[in-house]
């Protein structure tokens, strides 16, 4: 049987940060998770990640004919977004070729996260 | 308003650094500059824009002497920044105030490279110490947790001395910059609180670029021509 949700005041609190990826190869949703991962292992470890809560919630493609971009929305508690912030200027380099990472903004609910981040800055 | 004072000289770059919500950058040829000019591409971004950019000078010295030949014969319009990493080289920029900005003190070294004496000339001369991003994500996952050990030795000084300090990325490619807030909380992981963050980002290289501005009209410190 599955649990009964907690009550809101019971729940964490989340946020959602919305990011953008730039890279010299085509990357896939599996990819871009296991960068977030290796990263984010590197700097806080096992402990650390506990912490975060964290999930990606969806990726959206936005390859050119000159470069490889993709955007995306990650989920973490409200009180680790800043550490969750720091690890994205640390991705630098995935199977050998260069990747970056740039959080677009964050927000409260996934809504208004596609709706400001996602297709507005397209 | 957020600055990056040290992106190598490119046109992509230029533009790539605007896109990500910067008001100006410094650009860098990483050789001496035989052609004091801008080039034409930069020239019109220059012109036409709120973007503030400008051209700095790296000086790359082998000895005390042979940085004080340098920098006399730079212009007083250009941003002097000093390649660091050896200590005599390192106090002898921080003690001349025609340098603004001393970039990898810590280069090669197993120490930050700073210390309570030059700390304070720093200060006296207002030479900013640049903490740079690209050196940071360059190093190896296992040697990160040295050059973080780095940056917060030279925070800790700067609280003490209060020199100027900059965080710069460094960029070479697109793939090495970064969003100021990103950055700011980046530097969360060597101490730096987030005013601080803001202030080395913000307020020290627009201080910075306003005093260069001055050029030859500035005569000491405090004092300029009025035309």
């Amino acid at each position: 049987m599955k649990l009964k949700i907690l009550p809101p005041h019971l729940r964490n609190k989340k946020r959602y940060l919305a990011f953008e990826v730039i890279s010299e190869t085509s990357i896939n949703r599996d990819d871009v998770i296991s960068i977030i991962w290796g990263a984010l292992w590197d700097m806080y470890g096992s402990c650390g990640i506990s912490q975060f809560d964290l999930w990606v919630i969806k990726i959206w493609n936005y390859d050119t004919s000159k470069k490889h971009v993709m955007k995306g929305i990650l989920r973490c508690r409200r009180e680790e977004v800043h550490s969750v912030r720091s690890i994205i200027p640390t991705i630098t380099r995935f199977k050998g070729s260069r990747v970056v990472f740039h959080t677009l903004g964050i927000s409260g609910s996934i809504h208004s996260a596609i709706k400001k981040f996602i297709y507005d800055k397209h | 308003m957020f600055f990056d004072l040290h992106v190598h000289e490119s046109q992509e770059l230029v533009d790539e650094v605007e896109r990500l919500g910067y008001n100006g950058v410094l650009t860098f040829n990483h050789e001496e500059i035989k052609n004091k000019d801008y080039p034409d591409n930069l020239i019109s971004l220059k012109n036409d824009s709120s973007f503030q950019i400008r051209r700095g000078l790296m000086i790359y010295s082998k000895n005390t002497a042979d940085l004080k030949r340098k920098i006399q014969k730079s212009r007083n319009e250009d941003v002097l920044i000093v390649y660091g990493g050896d200590l005599k080289i390192n106090r002898s920029a921080c003690e001349n105030p025609r340098v603004d900005i001393i970039s990898h003190p810590y280069h090669g070294r197993r120490d930050c490279g700073i210390n309570h004496i030059s700390a304070r000339k720093a200060a006296e001369n207002e030479v900013a110490v640049e903490l740079n991003i690209r050196y940071l994500l360059r190093s190896r996952p296992q040697n990160r947790y040295k050059v973080l050990g780095y940056y917060r030795e030279i925070l800790k000084l700067q609280r003490k001395f209060e020199f100027p300090l900059i965080i710069t990325s460094g960029a070479h490619s697109i793939f090495e910059l970064h969003t100021p807030h990103d950055i700011i909380a980046l530097t969360n992981c060597f101490g730096m609180n987030e005013e601080e963050a803001s202030f080395a980002l913000s307020e020290t290289p627009r201080n910075i670029i306003e005093r260069r501005d001055l050029g030859s009209n500035a005569l000491v410190k405090g004092a300029r021509i009025i035309e």
